[in-house]
């Protein structure tokens, strides 16, 4: 099955011909938080796969999280209906809701705030209808804690590790984090994020194959296709990653709502646009050794470079 | 990490921090900073309460010296709690002591596997998968993320 995306509407990530770790943090100009996509139902089949056969290692929250699941659920439902009215709607009497799901031809009813309405918590239920993995970042004591969250496509990272885990000490593991300030400065930034602007970024990185579901707990089996690129193959097995990630303000529990959506490109799509191709190799060229290693394209950088130049030629040629 | 205190002369207040068994660790530097006519506070960690010591530690004025003794097994803890409320490594003395190994979170399988402080690799207990261990840590697991070792 391929899930790479369509090149027209691929997030490529790039402004400048070098990359450094900052705050590339931009307001968003449409303020909806979920985005539907071609791969749409193909997507929710996996993601709901994944959450029945991996519970433990695609949801996780903590008890106090609940007040605030309730608020994505209205958030998000707010945002289907209006960003896509064609495919969703709801009834809602006092607190009596009624959520329809046009495209999957579903419908769902329960008590809006009654927990017992639902047969699972409000974040894993909404999480049924949505493309992007989300994630519920508690405020409190000049701190952000990820307080609940439900991941099926991540960059190789544990939620199950992860939760209950501080903005901080979330971010240990990237090179160069923490002794750039970057850190401290990003959960300023956050803690001072308003309810009505909400913001997004972009991350990207390269992997080996085309599985969204790229968790630390399977890496084990997916890692293993970074030792078989080769510069033939490089062009159809390596992929660009990209995260559209963004971060909403809820209101009434000062908490934070951090959504990634992720698409992938192959680089022999990637490299049908000529100043993508040159300024994709101009970035590679000259990326930190820490970020190279980081991202995970050491054991291929040298036949990916190789792929690229050979690229670069065949455009020049024509 | 220590399993001995030694004594720093010249702080404008001293902590003598640990459980009861880790307070005997210190008695030696204790002793000594009476000797020396120094300032100090001996602060005995009931159950080992975090948060307690958090919030004697946050009301501290600068320049403050710390030596914390208690057991290798919950010093990992205390360390990240202290940095969280800004002690910085050049402030604090940790000393530990029992059992020196770590908890060591496999990053397959989830199992919290103990591990020999000196190894950097190891077996995990319940998927047999290689790791290895990263300073990663988790305050909620009391562990250490494990990788996998080797493609
Ligand atoms: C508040 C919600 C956020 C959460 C829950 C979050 C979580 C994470 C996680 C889990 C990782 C992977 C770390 C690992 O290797 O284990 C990561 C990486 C990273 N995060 Fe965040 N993050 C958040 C917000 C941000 C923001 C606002 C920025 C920047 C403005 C940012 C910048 C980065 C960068 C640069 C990386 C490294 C990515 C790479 O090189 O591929 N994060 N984040
Ligand atoms: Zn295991």
């Amino acid at each position: 099955m391929k899930w790479t995306g369509d090149l027209a509407h691929f997030p490529y990530p790039f402004k400048d011909s070098t990359y450094r770790y900052s705050n590339n943090s931009i307001p968003m100009k449409q303020p909806f938080c979920i985005e539907v996509t071609p791969s749409y139902k193909k997507e929710m089949l996996l993601k709901r796969k994944l959450l029945s056969d991996h519970p433990e290692r695609c949801y996780q929250s903590l008890p106090h999280s609940i007040t605030g699941q309730w608020e994505i659920v209205e958030l998000l439902i707010d945002h289907l209906i209006s960003q896509y009215p064609q495919h969703f709607s709801v009834e809602k009497e006092n607190n009596s809701w009624i959520f329809f799901n046009k495209i999957l031809d579903e419908k769902v009813e329960f008590i809006f705030g009654d927990e017992n309405s639902l047969s699972c918590e409000p974040l894993f239920f909404i999480s049924h209808h949505v493309q992007e993995d989300l994630i519920y970042m508690r405020q409190r004591d000049d701190d952000l804690y990820l307080d609940a969250g439900q991941l099926c496509f991540p960059a190789n990272w544990s939620l199950a590790f992860n939760i209950g885990m501080k903005f901080k000490n979330i971010h240990h593991p990237i090179p160069g984090f923490k002794e750039e300030g970057l850190d401290q400065r990003i959960l300023q930034f956050l803690m001072r994020l308003e309810a009505g602007t909400p913001w997004e970024r972009l991350n990207w990185s390269l992997m080996a194959g085309d599985r969204l579901d790229t968790s630390l707990e399977t890496f084990d089996q997916w890692g293993k296709l970074r030792k078989h690129v080769t510069r033939e193959n490089a062009g159809e097995l390596v992929h660009i990653r990209v995260e559209v990630q963004k971060l909403f303000r809820l209101p009434r529990t000062n908490s934070i709502l951090f959504s990634i959506h992720t698409h992938l490109l192959s680089l022999e799509q990637l490299s049908t646009n000529r100043e993508w191709l040159q300024q994709f190799y101009e970035i590679l060229s000259e990326l930190h050794a820490h970020i190279v290693e980081y991202k995970g394209i050491s054991h291929y950088k040298a036949s990916l470079m190789h792929y690229l130049e050979e690229q670069l030629e065949r455009v020049k040629a024509t | 990490m220590k399993n001995k205190a030694v004594f720093i002369n010249g702080k404008r207040k001293y902590i003598f921090c640990g459980d009861e068994q880790g307070l005997k660790l210190l008695s030696n530097v204790l002793e000594k900073g009476k000797e020396e006519g120094l300032t100090y506070d001996r602060y005995l960690l009931s159950d080992l309460k975090m948060t307690l010591l958090q919030d004697f530690l946050k009301s501290q004025k600068m320049g403050t010296f710390v030596y914390l003794a208690i057991p290798f097994l919950v010093l990992q803890q205390f360390r990240k709690a202290l940095e969280d409320i800004g002690y910085l490594e050049e402030d604090v003395q940790y000393i530990g002591y029992g059992e020196r190994k770590i908890p060591v979170f496999c990053c397959r399988c989830h199992e919290i596997n103990m591990s020999n402080q000196e190894q950097n690799r190891l077996f995990c207990n319940r998927c047999s998968l290689e790791l290895e261990v990263s300073d990663h840590y988790s305050a909620m697991h009391n562990a250490f993320l494990g990788y996998v070792a080797k493609l």
